[in-house]
């Protein structure tokens, strides 16, 4: 007989909107944190230790935030609202200041993409004005970088991911359009390397793991797709995971590649293992679409957590996976 | 005057020798005679006596010979005779002599012999007369004599003694039969002495000697009309299949053997044929026109095997079929056995009032021909066809037997195939069984005709099977180390070490709730528009009224309304099964009112046929129900909600119970059951609402509804639900009332012309019988038991329906047993008189 099914380890609510995004920082050495975007237009600082909200930001009027993240080498927060801007936040001992912001254009949901190219500075993606139109700049000095626009029609640009591959080129994006397809640009060269038709529907998320080269995308169906890049750079499509209930709006890859969680619009958050996709668990605990969904960037890996975001306003927080094959 | 001294010096030789074997003291006198009688059966060179002697001799005293041989059984002298000696003078008078006179007389004293020694030898000698191959002589010496003088009565008797061998011998010796005269051996050798004789024949046409097969074919009809046409035939037919295939003389011999049969034999003869013949082919060889010559064949093989009987399989069908259309002169027949056969079919009236069996066997009579024409026929025919095929569709469909629709749906799609109706054809949907998969293979021509030539080896062809299973299991072998080889690599990249969670809670999210009070249940079955809310509304509404008795009972007559005039308009899964839950749990819940409701609407107008068939089958399940001991439901129910409660109580009650059984001694064992618990019945006291009501209105038609009319399907479902309920009564107070409404009801009806009504009638009667109280019965109903009891016997033994036979048999059967309890209960006798 199998293992009930987990419960969350606790709940984080008052957050009072649907949670778009999430995000954690816990490697820092004072207590953990997660921020959370809501569609309220506000940004939620979440200490994990008192568990409650140390603060929150209210940088984009009250549009929607869609995506947060934070820099590695500096104590910078990066926000996205539907106000068209990215906001820059300076976090440095405890201050909360707006440091700058880019305006993108884009009306649409498309989260942004960061990498970190050296300690001073970083690339970041983001769907442009025009519809199929996807800007790379480099930060903080918003220079553009380039401009991608693929020759045929494919709909708005859902989702992006920027990654720089070990053998050295230069940085690689991989892009989700509204009619389903998968492009993989290369940075550099501006040119689209690849592209496959992963989907009727829409691409509403993927997510990409560098280090074994293979991804997962989400859309509106039964069904998760997953694709792998080979030796020259092409997408091949691989088996697809058949859900239950249609509707996907994020995904996640734990950082030690073994988990792959998944938040879907049946409410429920789902865990996948990464190497072979094989269902393992399936997280009940929200009244209504789940949206975002994390892991935490714990360095000991018996802290890690799960962190799901909702449609009903809660954030919950589950311990699942931790101990070498062992209960939660 | 020659030829008159032969005879008379010939006579005054045996006489002579009569009188030495009857009355002559001295052995050697009397083995002087013995040689000299053998001697005229001797027709070696160095023979005494002169052929112009032992013809006479065979001719007219060789009877006398063996009757004086019989009667001096009993003598001194035949005892005295040593094995030796028996076998070289006494045996051989009857095996070398005519053989004819030697089986007559053997037969004769066979029957009249009492059990002695005498009788021992002369069994002996019958058998060495059957083993030494005299009865094909006997065959032959009848073909051979152009017109035998002693004809008609002589030639009768013989065939008759041939044919009942077996049955005079073993009337006579029955305890010490031997084992040769049985059927079972005694009809095959007759089979091969027959074919011996046949053999011998066709010799002698070879040679130019004309011959006459009347005898052989009058002994082959005499044995197949006794009915040992399988023994006989089972042997002759597969020899003359080989002999027919390439010899023209055989050919020409076995139509002739065929041609001679006596007309009264013909049939047993041709049907014997046709079961043992293996196919058409075998069979027109051996037949040859058999057909168009003889009026009798023409008729078995035409009609009766076709037509009037239907016990034979369907390869005898194919064999008739596929004879009459493998000749250009048969096809003709063909044609009109398919316009008789298309007749029979489409009847009306045979639709009705055979049996299903016998439609079957025309049906499958019917694709059979069919499948055999040329289109160029079917062109000729189509026409009469197509005439056959509506109005016999018409009347199968409206059949209120499934079997038999099915029946004209199947012939009806596979003979609108076959006539290529502009490329129209009719499709039904039907339950596919064994039947109508036989009947579906009929339309393809046999595959699986015998090879023509039987002789060569199947052993290739079995040791060539044997070696591909044989590669074909090693191949097997083979993939699962394939298998296992590849397996390592994947092991090397899966989640195993990840244990995955219960995900049994991961179903389709659904996005309405279920309703939780009756009344939101009721409100939403009546208004909704919303397909998943009617839908959970419907699949909780049968919980709903049985958890909350008060609320369903304030609605219930609403309820059941709304339920009965539902539609599935949102094509529910299982809609028809929840509905009728529902209303059946209301109808538990609160029996009076629901019934009084579903009885009158019974009857009332602007219902649909379905919705009339619900309505009763909704009663008579909630009369089950309702009937069953209350108790059982409800502990089911507590264990359903409260599962892990009741499971600990059990185990509880069950661990006291094993220790008290650990302490305890028994002497002896006694049932170890525990009784079951008394529960009231709940069906007793409203069996009467189910009831009476359905008795009322059943001779008024209405405008859409006329149950002693068009309506039969309703009737017969009406007629057996009462039975049901009649049933369910037992030992109910009101039982005597209703098994006398039932009685009466269901008079009117008993002669019904639909199988179904009629089968209703008697499991309602059979149903009275058993709920009854006998006394009553016998008391009350007295007049009518009577009447029943005759018309009971009537349809047990003409219905043409099986299942209504075995319920009348069934009947009288529990009429009886009433009977006789009431006689033996000395109360019911005294209250009687």
């Amino acid at each position: 007989m199998s293992r009930p099914a987990p419960c969350p380890v606790y709940t984080l609510r008052g957050a009072g909107a649907p949670l778009n995004t999430l995000h954690f920082r816990c490697s820092g050495g004072d207590s953990p944190l997660l921020f959370s975007g809501s569609a309220k237009g506000a940004v939620h600082i979440w200490n994990l230790k008192s568990r409650r909200a140390e603060r929150v930001l209210e940088g984009h009027g009250s549009n929607s935030v869609i995506w947060v993240s934070t820099l590695q080498t500096a104590d910078t927060l990066i926000s996205q609202g539907r106000d068209m801007r990215v906001c820059l936040w300076d976090l440095t001992e405890g201050r909360i200041e707006a440091l700058d912001s880019v305006w993108t254009g884009s009306v649409g949901f498309c989260q942004c993409s960061v990498l970190e190219t050296s300690p001073s500075s970083y690339l970041l993606a983001f769907a442009g004005p025009q519809t199929e139109e996807i800007k790379i700049i480099e930060m903080p000095s918003k220079n553009p970088v380039c401009t991608l626009t693929p020759d045929t029609k494919l709909g708005m640009v859902m989702c992006v991911q920027l990654w720089k591959p070990d053998s050295g080129l230069g940085p690689l994006l991989l892009a989700g359009y509204e009619d389903g397809s998968l492009l993989l640009w290369d940075v550099t060269q501006r040119s689209e390397l690849s592209r496959v038709k992963a989907h009727p529907e829409p691409v509403m998320c993927l997510t990409f793991d560098p280090g074994r080269l293979r991804g997962v995308s989400g859309s509106c169906e039964k069904k998760l797709s997953s694709w792998m890049l080979d030796g020259q750079n092409h997408i091949q499509l691989q088996d697809c995971v058949t859900l239950v209930n249609p509707g996907i709006s994020q995904l996640c890859v734990r950082s030690d590649g073994r988990l792959l969680a998944s938040a879907g619009w049946d409410h429920r958050v789902r865990v996948f293992g990464w190497k072979k996709l094989q269902p393992l668990a399936v997280l009940h605990y929200h009244t209504d679409m789940a949206l975002s969904v994390a892991f935490s960037d714990h360095q000991d890996p018996k802290q890690r957590l799960l962190a799901a975001g909702s449609k009903d306003q809660r954030i919950s927080l589950w311990s699942i996976y931790n101990q070498n094959a062992d209960t939660c | 005057m020659a030829l008159g001294s032969v005879s008379s010096e010939v006579r005054l030789k045996v006489a002579q020798c009569f009188r030495s074997l009857s009355s002559s003291a001295d052995h050697t006198d009397v083995f002087d005679a013995l040689e000299t009688l053998n001697s005229y059966l001797d027709d070696g060179a160095e023979s005494s006596s002169t052929a112009a002697e032992r013809e006479e001799f065979r001719r007219t005293q060789y009877t006398r010979t063996l009757r004086v041989l019989v009667g001096q059984l009993q003598a001194h002298w035949t005892h005295s005779l040593s094995a030796a000696q028996r076998s070289k003078l006494w045996d051989p008078l009857f095996l070398k002599g005519p053989p004819d006179q030697a089986l007559l007389v053997l037969m004769e004293a066979v029957t009249q012999l009492r059990p002695s020694a005498g009788l021992d030898r002369l069994v002996s000698v019958t058998e060495r007369f059957l083993q030494s191959g005299r009865l094909a002589d006997l065959l032959w010496s009848f073909c051979l004599r152009s017109v035998p003088p002693d004809s008609a009565q002589l030639r009768e008797t013989l065939l008759a003694r041939l044919a009942a061998l077996p049955d005079l011998t073993a009337n006579r010796l029955h305890p010490n039969n031997r084992p040769l005269f049985t059927p079972q051996r005694f009809y095959p050798l007759l089979a091969s002495e027959m074919l011996a004789a046949l053999e011998r024949i066709c010799r002698a046409l070879r040679d130019g000697v004309d011959c006459s097969l009347t005898f052989v074919a009058q002994t082959l009809g005499k044995v197949c009309l006794q009915g040992h046409s399988g023994l006989v035939l089972g042997v002759m037919a597969p020899r003359l299949a080989v002999c027919t295939r390439s010899d023209v003389v055989w050919q020409r011999v076995s139509w002739r053997l065929l041609q001679d049969v006596p007309e009264r034999c013909m049939e047993s003869v041709l049907t014997g044929l046709l079961q043992v013949a293996d196919s058409s082919d075998t069979f027109s060889r051996i037949a040859g026109n058999l057909v168009l010559t003889n009026k009798k064949a023409q008729f078995v093989l035409t009609h009766k095997v076709l037509l009037l009987q239907y016990k034979y399989e369907t390869q005898v069908l194919r064999t008739v079929l596929g004879y009459l259309a493998s000749d250009r002169d048969r096809r003709p027949l063909l044609i009109q056995v398919l316009r008789s056969v298309s007749q029979a079919w489409a009847n009306p009236s045979a639709v009705k009032h055979t049996p299903q069996e016998q439609q079957l066997y025309v049906s499958k009579t019917l694709l059979l021909a069919a499948s055999l024409l040329t289109d160029a026929e079917l062109q000729e025919l189509r026409s009469d066809l197509l005439q056959c095929l509506l109005d016999g569709m018409q009347s199968h469909l409206d059949s209120s037997a499934v079997g038999i629709r099915t029946l004209g749906m199947v012939v009806g799609e596979c003979l609108s195939a076959r006539m290529d109706l502009n490329g129209a054809k009719l499709k039904f949907e039907y339950d596919q069984n064994e039947e109508t998969r036989e009947l579906l293979s009929l339309m393809t021509p046999s595959v699986c005709d015998p090879d023509p030539d039987p002789e060569p080896d199947p052993h290739p062809d079995s040791e060539a099977a044997d070696g591909s299973e044989a590669t074909r299991e090693s191949s097997q072998v083979k993939s699962p180390s394939q298998r296992s080889k590849s397996d390592p690599d994947s092991d090397l990249d899966s989640d195993d070490d990840l244990p995955p969670y219960d995900m049994s809670g991961d179903v389709e999210a659904s996005r309405a709730a279920p309703p939780r009070y009756l009344r939101d249940c009721l409100e939403a079955l009546i208004s909704s528009d919303d397909s998943q809310r009617v839908e959970f509304s419907l699949r909780a509404a049968e919980s709903l009224v049985r958890r909350n008795v008060f609320a369903a009972k304030e609605i219930s007559v609403q309820m059941t309304k709304v339920l009965l005039h539902m539609e599935d308009k949102f094509s529910v899964s299982g809609f028809l099964v929840l509905r009728q839950a529902a209303m059946v749990a209301l109808t538990a819940v609160d029996s009076v009112p629901v019934t009084q409701f579903l009885t009158t609407e019974f009857y009332s107008l602007n219902y649909s046929l379905r919705q009339r068939l619900d309505i009763l089958e909704v009663l008579a399940l909630a009369a089950q129900e309702l009937s069953k001991p209350a108790a059982d439901k409800i502990t089911a129910a507590a264990s359903e909600l409260t599962p892990y409660q009741s499971n600990s109580a059990a185990s509880w009650r069950q661990e006291v119970e094993k220790r008290i059984q650990n302490k305890t001694k028994r002497i002896s064992k006694g049932s170890a059951q525990p009784g079951a618990g008394a529960a009231p019945n709940r069906y007793a006291p409203v069996a009467g609402y189910f009831f009476f009501p359905l008795l009322r209105n059943y001779d008024k038609p209405e405008v859409t509804f006329d149950l002693l009319g068009s309506d039969h399907l309703v009737l017969g479902r009406l007629i057996h639900t009462l039975g049901l309920f009649m049933h369910l009564a037992v030992n109910a107070p009101i039982a005597a009332q209703m098994g006398a409404a039932l009685l009466d009801f269901v008079w009117a009806v008993r002669y019904h012309a639909d199988q179904t009504v009629r089968r209703g009638v008697l499991f309602a009667i059979c149903s009275v019988f058993l709920s009854m109280p006998s006394q009553a019965l016998m008391m009350d109903l007295s007049q009518q038991l009577m009447e029943t009891r005759t018309w009971l016997a009537d349809v047990a033994e003409a219905d043409p329906d099986a299942d209504c036979r075995s319920l009348a048999v069934q009947s009288l059967v529990l009429l009886d047993q009433n009977l006789k309890k009431q006689l033996q209960n000395p109360n019911g006798l005294s209250v009687e008189s």
